[in-house]
């Protein structure tokens, strides 16, 4: 597979006088085509590589290549052609007074003819299911519609890359499930490539590789299933433990022989089952 | 009680409709339901920040109906603490300290009593004595988090409202949090009321549980009864706690329990016994 | 916060609804205008079926004008009140003191209600019929002669929409942080003023932070949009001058031929 981002030794901080470095010597590939779920807990650096990525902000050292393109000051409006950003908070990002105005948006900043944005406006509704809220205002919508907007934003765009930083988080349960399923279809059916910031393990159990950042450095970089199998290792560094290795933790405590392998939720229930059952 | 927005108006909206129960003293209450559901409307409520529009409730005995007024509801602001979903967007004063003790201050106490009562809440929510001084707004989002519940609790309330206490805190965060309401619950006796859509919260630590949907009640109950029904709960759309969850799909390929645990330590109880048996057998 | 109607858009399909926001912003400056040629009863209601006939064009209720009105009944009433008791000419009625009531100061009386409502009805109307975007919209359009002498203008209209798409979000907040300070003590409706404007502090200031993080968030997210200044960019709203703007144009020109004939 073709690589799409390429990034090497990617270091940044926000005061140069500080030791400290939000990211410290990042090395990281990620082909097109992939979903790939960034995890770490609040203050790992995951937003600031995500706004490195896309230009928002400016490495102290090392580069970022996007499409083949080194990321540079000349560069970086076309990178961002390559690239859509759904952020945390649904507010903060609607910038249209409706939901066609604020899909338009980057259209108008493109300059895209008048004909060709309101069909891709349309377009881009119809692919998140808003198409009936065209002329609403945001006050109107819930948190979870708020974020299909921005999706609708980026898709009119037609980039290749879409990074969500963190933007389940202020969902509620529905409104989080309706944005996932979103980000499943868009890797899945439609070949975006997808890097989402994430706290949900849920979430990351869904990618096809998931990176853990602490402290500004990738201490792992794997398919969810070996990640996962680390266990308790991840809750230490202020991470979630999908359910079946939480309960084998458990299990574990209290004397019981538990599989080493990292075991899906069916995985275990047929596990369990095999022995509990078995007379 | 009921509540009623812009009455005769056209845009009325009956956000609460007539709701009666009961909480007990010192007990740990979850509020669980969908988005639009009536349950920060009804939160309000306890404070006096709403009136009812018909129908009364009577809080640590005061007592409020629609004619109440403001004047009349004395010391409840005081007994109720109310930590708000997003509590740090309340923080205003130049130093973490001032800004836990400006509640007290408002309530009569004098500055240094204040300070004192700050000092000790921000140890009671696990502040480091370093940031004390520092200005709220240096911090990491979760300990402006810890700041602003202190802020709350240097009110000394025996009753602590709390809206989606978790949000946005990374897992880590989360439980700490939990486990610090948890603490003030069993060791500070106080009466925890809890909004929450996270239902392995309302399994660890809630013993009743309150379930609003469309401005009703339509539970009252302790977290085992609600979450022994799957099916009533799919049927609200309400999600299952993980461990329930995994211990029906148990039951189903045929490990009875007499009813479903609701904590994964409840989970491996029941199993351990049952997998180490197998041991033995197989060794 | 409800009755301060100027600013409320109503939905609607009406004939005053669908003309050029453009159009609608001209004849409304205008109409202010020629509201100071009416020197007599037959040039008043003139204007006053002129206004009436927009109204019932636009198919909203004449209610919701009157509420615009209501707001600065008491600011309206005071200046008719000056001019009664202060204008002096024709036959006196009564006099106390410096005060006199006379002919001319009734009937100056009359004509400055009059000129405040005709004014208020009309920019009512134009709030009412166009959402507040389009407004700034238009601003935009009508003011772009001025970019010549290096006014920022497409910056100005920018910022107009994006402070009114924020208007009821910042609403919002301000409640839920008054709710907050209530919780902890603070009451915002009594005690002395030095008291009240001390309650305001712990309002503001996580008011101001808010809003501070918010416009961080907001300019981050229009630089990942692309968003590089109004150079070059398209507007997916576009303002179409039709033949009934040009027609109202005209009809407004009429109006005022008709109200220099009739003046004194």
């Amino acid at each position: 597979m073709n690589s799409i981002i390429e990034i090497k030794d990617l270091s940044f901080s926000y005061d140069h006088e500080e030791p400290k470095k939000v990211l410290d010597q990042v090395n990281l590939t990620i082909d097109q085509g992939q979903w790939v779920a960034l995890i770490g807990h609040n203050g790992s650096g995951k937003s600031t590589l995500a706004k490195l990525i896309d230009g928002l902000l400016t490495p102290t050292t090392g580069t970022i290549t996007v499409a083949g393109q080194t990321l540079s000051e000349e560069t970086v409006w076309e990178i961002r052609d390559h690239i859509g950003m759904v952020f945390q908070n649904p507010d903060n990002q609607f910038i249209g007074a409706d939901v066609a105005g604020d899909v338009a948006f980057g259209l108008e900043n493109r300059g895209v003819p008048y004909e060709e944005m309101h069909l891709r406006v349309k377009e881009a509704l119809k692919a998140v299911n808003m198409e009936k809220f065209a002329a609403h205002e945001p006050v109107r919508l819930s948190g979870g519609q708020k974020q299909r907007v921005a999706i609708a934003g980026v898709l009119a765009l037609r980039p290749q890359i879409v990074i969500f930083d963190e933007s389940t988080s202020m969902l509620d349960p529905k409104g989080r499930q309706e944005i996932v399923a979103l980000m499943r279809r868009l890797n899945k059916e439609e070949g975006f490539t997808v890097i989402s910031i994430t706290h949900d393990i849920d979430e990351a159990s869904l990618a096809d590789r998931i990176i853990v950042l602490d402290d500004g450095k990738v201490i792992a970089d794997d398919a969810p299933a070996k990640i996962f199998s680390r266990g308790n290792e991840l809750f230490k560094i202020g991470l979630d433990v999908p359910y079946p290795e939480r309960l084998k933790h458990e299990l574990a405590h209290l004397g019981v022989q538990v599989p080493k392998k990292y075991l899906t939720e069916k995985e275990m229930v047929d596990w369990l089952c095999q022995y509990v059952l078995k007379k | 009680m009921s509540h009623t927005y812009q009455v005769g108006t056209p845009l009325e909206e009956v956000a609460v409709k007539e709701v009666s129960f009961e909480i007990k003293n010192q007990s740990f209450t979850a509020i669980v339901g969908h988005t639009g559901s009536g349950k920060s409307t009804l939160l309000q409520h306890l404070n006096g920040l709403l009136k009812p529009t018909s129908g009364y409730l009577t809080i640590n005995g005061h007592k409020i109906t629609p004619e109440t007024k403001n004047k009349e509801l004395g010391d409840l602001r005081q007994e109720v603490g109310f930590v708000f979903q997003f509590p740090e967007a309340q923080l205003f004063e130049e130093t973490v300290l001032k800004d836990i003790a400006f509640a007290p201050k408002n309530f009569g106490k004098s500055e240094a009593e204040a300070l004192e009562i700050a000092r000790e809440k921000a140890k009671l929510v696990k502040l480091p004595e370093a940031v004390l001084e520092r200005s709220p707004f240096e911090l990491s989002g979760g300990q402006m988090r810890r700041v602003a519940i202190a802020g709350i609790l240097a009110m000394s309330p025996k009753i602590l409202v709390l809206d989606e206490p978790t949000a946005g805190l990374d897992p880590v965060g989360r439980f700490e949090m939990m486990e610090l309401f948890k603490q003030l619950h069993q060791k500070e006796g106080l009466t925890i009321i809890l909004v929450t859509h996270q239902m392995n919260d309302v399994a660890n630590y809630a013993d009743h549980v309150l379930v609003m949907e469309e401005g009703q009640l339509i539970a009252d109950t302790t977290s085992k009864e609600l979450f022994s029904d799957p099916s009533w709960l799919k049927a609200h759309h309400l999600s299952l706690p993980q461990t329930t969850d995994f211990a029906y799909q148990l039951q189903q390929r045929g490990i009875s329990f007499e009813t479903l645990p609701l904590t994964e330590h409840e989970l491996a109880r029941f199993l351990a016994p049952k997998l180490n048996q197998r041991g033995k057998i197989d060794g | 916060m409800g009755k301060l109607l100027l600013g409320r858009y109503l939905q609607g399909n009406s004939f005053v609804h669908r003309l050029d926001p453009r159009a609608k912003m001209i004849l409304c400056f205008y109409f202010v205008l020629i509201v100071f040629l009416c020197n007599n009863w037959q040039t008043y209601l003139l204007l006053s079926a002129t206004t009436l006939l927009c109204a019932v064009l636009s198919k909203i209720k004449l209610s919701y004008f009157i509420k615009g009105v209501m707001p600065l009944i008491w600011l309206i009433l005071f200046t008719v009140l000056l001019q009664v008791f202060f204008t002096r000419g024709g036959t006196v009625y009564w006099q106390f003191g410096p005060l006199t009531l006379t002919q001319f100061g009734l009937l100056n009386g009359v004509f400055v209600f009059c000129r405040f409502v005709l004014i208020i009805f009309m920019s009512t109307l134009l709030t009412l019929t166009t959402p507040p975007l389009a407004i700034a919209d238009a601003t935009e359009s009508l003011m772009a002669p001025l970019k010549k002498i290096k006014v920022p203008v497409h910056e100005i209209s920018l910022m107009l929409s994006i402070a009114l798409r924020f208007v009821p979000t910042l609403m919002d907040e301000t409640t839920k942080i008054m709710n907050a300070q209530r919780s902890r003590g603070v009451d915002f409706s009594e005690g002395s003023l030095v008291k009240r404007i001390k309650a305001v502090i712990p309002l503001l200031i996580p008011l101001f932070v808010s809003a501070l993080t918010r416009a961080e968030d907001l300019a981050t997210a229009m630089e990942a949009r692309g968003y590089r200044g109004g150079e070059g960019r398209t507007k997916y709203r576009r303002q179409i001058w039709q033949l009934k703007d040009t027609v109202s144009l005209v009809f407004f020109g009429l109006v005022t031929v008709g109200l220099i004939f009739l003046r004194n």
